[in-house]
């Protein structure tokens, strides 16, 4: 039951992202997220809390909830505007597409079977929501932080994923993909904070010097 | 008869406390003392005591609306149950009749606003029945997905029979239902951050510049009728959280301590958030939506 | 001796940012990229490398080593050439070095991951380790271009990751990516959950490659990065995704799925070459152009591992030549660039009155990028048509030959041009002169494809017949 319901708090909290403008209530939406996530190890864990779990989970923990929105804030600290632009297709119509893949992904995970035991119902169509919401996210938002945030949203998706996976994937892998994703943000951080000083803001429609 | 009049008259002593409860937090968020936890109750006295005033254009329409509206307020008290307490009255599909009884309540105060002839209402009247139009589809998609949790049609029933065990199994959907409506609950009932009941802001009102030109104890009416609203919408909510089979007294102290942290939770909301712009209110319904419809999915995935 | 492989660049790259000088972070540079390719070479002498059966991380097998030494080769020219390049920059070259050592380091990582979680580990680290590659010379342009990099791979290894952890899902109760067990026990995954993972895992690692139409970065990063960067990258680090693809091709083929991979492979080998052709067209910059041709050549691998078993090896012998000939196209354009100020086609003129050698360089290289034989490309490009006839698929082996016509067009108006069109006045432009660091790489790289246009040593065909029998062919 908790994990049911921690599941469709993440998906929730994906779908009020889709909606909002504001970057700082954009990067902390998915610092909740991050939080709520964090708890899945915990809860889907069957062999008793062991110290592999507890890492995973501490490590999603300070990386997503606490190192990661810190360094987006970092990117953007000159960056007086700090609301979305308008996009093409406008928040209701993006809340409503969301809601489509979203019943897309419950649709196509109706259709796949797994090939042994698994935790809940809900478990991979949740990862694909987040997945789709982040890619839509990533697609639909003009500004390049709100870009990122859609990155990590997607490997929300993915870290919701391999949950089920929880038990036989080697620790070391699961720190590398950590710890890429860790200097994956800080990488991005940095090319935001070049193309604020270059640009004075964050708006991506305002690279195009490249093009055929 | 005497089941149905003590419901109402529970109703109507309480309601107006409910919003005394939403004063007091947002006061203490400002900071201040705020006015007495009674004042809605002192601001429908004095206007009990007041006179009316019509204006020469006004027809019997707009004398009508008030009466209306307190009326279809307290018809749809009845329905709901407070705790443990079962509502005096209930049949097969009440549901809809407490659906549409809000209806009634939206078309005569819309038709009143009309009635006055002044632009400044008709403006008000026509928001209102634009986001009426979305928040009613959300109100539905919500009973539709408590009808199929419960499989009943009767309110007291989706509301409140073994609910307990509803949440082991139905958690996300419940979890679901609950937020898509309170949104729905702040656009009916013309809270922040859809509308500032405080205000009388031309640029974005939408309840209060309805009421604009009833006086007296009209407006006394008018308002008594949409604090009962709040009471009656927010008793669903928590409804939905009280466990079923308790003991009257304990299931009615459960109730009445959601209400209040219902209240508070209203005031907390008004508190940290701002209005929103008359045109993002859409979008919010529209999360309203896709979570409910989420939920739905949810229960087709479950096969309830 | 895998191990040290890695560790060797990795800890060259710590070494680096620490390290006070500029011209200290240089010589590590040569020394590192020589003794690796020296350990590099020295694992051929060993024989044929044991794949092990066991689950382990790492592990070399034929086509890893094949993929490996390429990376070593280039990334050993390169070095060289930017002795005498970053003379020229008058920047801090800290991380610069630093990050360019590290990508070799996890080049060489994903050569040899024999799991498919730390491949992917790998790959990510490579696109982080060059996006500060691309912007070394800070301008709005840089940024702009290591913005589109890394955002566009990132999200496109991402789908990556999830298509590995389907693979992992297919995999039933094993639960396992560790490349030998996939093999091994390839006939009782879950299709279903298989078909998935390697549509996520295609699209994924086609973006890092460069496939149509997850392009858009390429001609971005390539153009914006220092010239000899920009070969590294679509020479060596195109490699990696590649061998990536080579791995799930493995996998579809014993699973007997290579009926559903080989489709999605052609098509998006056409989609690109089709790509390619429009915007070769009509580009006027010289590294744009060649970014373009990185498109066709990724195109043209990709449609070589589609049409099954028999055009295995000719895209492997491809890999190799193209990877060749970018770097060496892409320093020779370093060299171009830096003598007449300009990227654009219009304004290198006259190369050949100016320098012989560089002349006919640049038509050495123009004539294996566009495939003219005597060229290690033409060998490989007829030899996947035939491939394309033979299997019957007509209309991809019509629009392959069209394709390459107009993209041999597009090239040979812009090279030509380069080549032959004097200079307006002679005595205005000062003689083209180059440091032997920055020729003597191009001059080793030009032989070496030369050579391989000219004759396939027995030794070399050999291991690329042993790739086809690794990859599932017969």
């Amino acid at each position: 039951m908790w994990l049911d319901i921690s599941l469709i708090v993440i998906i929730l909290s994906g779908i009020v992202l889709l909606g909002s403008s504001r970057i700082g209530t954009i990067i902390q939406l998915f610092a909740f997220q991050s939080l709520v996530l964090s708890s899945i190890p915990l809860q889907v864990d069957r062999a008793g809390l062991n110290w592999h779990v507890l890492t995973i989970a501490f490590g999603t923990l300070i990386v997503k909830v606490f190192v990661m929105p810190n360094f987006l804030f970092w990117a953007i600290r000159h960056v007086r505007l700090r609301r979305e632009a308008p996009t093409i297709l406008g928040y209701g119509k993006t809340m409503l597409l969301g809601g489509i893949l979203v019943g897309m992904a419950f649709y196509i995970s109706s259709k796949l079977t797994l090939p042994d035991r698994y935790f809940s119902r809900l478990f991979i169509p949740a990862a694909f929501s987040i997945f789709a919401i982040g890619l839509l996210l990533l697609v639909s938002r003009v500004k390049a932080i709100t870009q990122v945030i859609g990155y990590l949203v997607m490997e929300n998706g993915i870290f919701l994923f391999s949950m089920l996976l929880l038990d036989k994937t080697p620790f070391l892998i699961e720190m590398g993909i950590l710890l890429d994703i860790f200097v994956a943000v800080l990488v991005m951080s940095i090319v935001i904070n070049n193309i604020t000083e270059d640009y004075e803001d964050t708006n991506t429609l305002n690279l195009t010097t490249l093009r055929d | 008869m005497l089941p149905i009049f003590s419901h109402i008259l529970f109703v109507l002593a309480l309601s107006p406390l409910l919003l005394g409860v939403i004063g007091k937090t947002k006061a203490f968020f400002a900071g201040r003392w705020g006015p007495p936890l009674l004042q809605p109750w002192y601001d429908i006295a004095k206007l009990f005591r007041k006179g009316v005033v019509y204006s020469t254009t006004t027809s019997w329409v707009f004398k009508l609306t008030p009466v209306v509206v307190m009326a279809t307020a307290l018809a749809s008290c009845i329905f709901v149950p407070w705790g443990s307490i079962a509502p005096p009255v209930y049949f097969w599909g009440d549901a809809l009749l407490f659906i549409y009884l809000y209806g009634l309540m939206r078309f005569f105060l819309i038709i009143g606003a009309l009635d006055t002839g002044s632009s400044f209402e008709g403006m008000g009247a026509s928001r209102e029945a634009a986001f009426s139009c979305l928040s009613e589809i959300v109100l539905f998609m919500d009973f539709i997905l408590l009808v199929m949790v419960s499989k009943s049609l009767v309110l007291c029933n989706m509301l409140n029979t073994g609910f307990f065990s509803s949440w082991l199994s139905m958690g996300p959907v419940l979890v679901l239902v609950a937020v898509s409506f309170f949104l729905v609950m702040l656009v009916e009932n013309s809270r922040i951050p859809i509308d500032d009941p405080n205000t009388h802001l031309e640029l974005t009102m939408i309840h209060e510049v309805m009421v604009l030109d009833h006086s007296g104890y009209d407006l006394g009416l008018i308002l008594w009728g949409s604090y009962i609203k709040l009471f009656v919408l927010g008793s669903v909510l928590v409804s939905l959280f009280v466990p079923a089979h308790l003991s009257p007294l304990t299931g009615v102290t459960f109730f009445l301590c959601g209400m209040g942290v219902l209240g508070i939770t209203i005031g907390v909301v008004e508190s940290v958030m701002a209005r929103l712009r008359l045109n993002r209110v859409p979008h919010l319904l529209i999360g309203a939506f896709v979570l409910a419809t989420l939920g739905f999915i949810v229960i087709l995935l479950k096969g309830a | 001796m895998l191990l040290f492989l890695i560790l060797l660049p990795f800890s060259g790259g710590l070494l680096a940012f620490v390290l006070p000088k500029n011209s200290l972070r240089k010589i590590l540079l040569i020394g590192v990229a020589s003794i690796h390719l020296a350990a590099v070479l020295g694992l051929w002498s060993g024989g044929m490398p044991d794949n092990g059966s066991g689950p382990v991380f790492l592990g070399l097998d034929v086509l890893g080593k094949l993929i490996l030494t390429v990376i070593s080769i280039l990334f050993a020219a390169v070095s060289v050439y930017l002795w005498g390049y970053l003379k020229n920059e008058r920047a801090c070259n800290r991380i610069f070095t630093g990050c360019l050592l590290l990508l070799l380091s996890s080049m060489t990582l994903v050569s040899v991951s024999a799991h498919m979680g730390l491949l992917w580990v790998a790959l990510e680290a490579t696109t982080l380790m060059s996006a500060p590659l691309i912007s070394f010379e800070r301008s709005p342009q840089n940024t702009e271009a290591a913005w589109k990099y890394v955002l566009i791979c990132s999200v496109g290894i991402a789908l990556a990751l999830l298509g590995t952890i389907m693979l992992a899902i297919s995999s039933g109760n094993f639960k396992t990516v560790f490349l030998n067990d996939l093999l091994n026990h390839a006939s009782v995954l879950t299709p279903s959950w298989l078909k998935l993972s390697v549509i996520f895992l295609l699209v994924g690692y086609g973006t890092k490659m460069g496939l149509a139409p997850m392009h858009t970065w390429k001609p971005d990063a390539y153009a914006q990065s220092p010239a000899p960067i920009g070969g590294l990258l679509s020479g060596a680090l195109t490699a990696c995704p590649i061998l990536a693809i080579l791995r799930v091709v493995q996998i579809c083929n014993r699973a007997d799925l290579s009926s559903f991979i080989e489709p999605i492979l052609m098509v998006m080998g056409v989609l690109s070459l089709g790509v390619a052709a429009v915007f070769i067209l009509r580009q006027k910059d010289f590294s744009r152009m060649l970014a373009y041709s990185s498109v066709e050549n990724m195109g043209i691998i990709a449609l070589g591992l589609g049409l099954g078993q028999a055009a295995y090896w000719p895209s492997m012998f491809h890999l190799i030549n193209n990877a060749l000939t970018k770097g060496f196209m892409f320093m020779l354009a370093g060299n171009l660039y830096q003598h007449y100020r300009s990227r654009d086609m219009g304004q290198i003129q006259g190369v050949y009155a100016q320098n012989a050698l560089m002349g006919v360089l640049l038509v050495l290289g123009f004539m294996s990028l566009t495939a003219i034989p005597p060229s290690g490309t033409f060998f490989s490009e007829i030899m996947i048509l035939s491939a394309a006839v033979q299997s019957k698929h007509y209309l991809i082996a019509a629009m392959f030959i069209v394709f390459l016509s107009v993209i041999f067009i597009g090239m040979a108006k812009g090279a030509l041009q380069m080549f032959h069109h004097g200079p307006a006045s002679k005595q205005e432009s000062s003689p083209m002169v180059h440091p032997v660091s920055s020729m003597a790489p191009i001059l080793v790289l030009g032989a070496i494809i030369l050579a391989l246009g000219l004759h396939v040593p027995v030794f070399l065909e050999n291991v690329l017949r042993s790739t086809q029998t690794s990859l599932g062919g017969r």
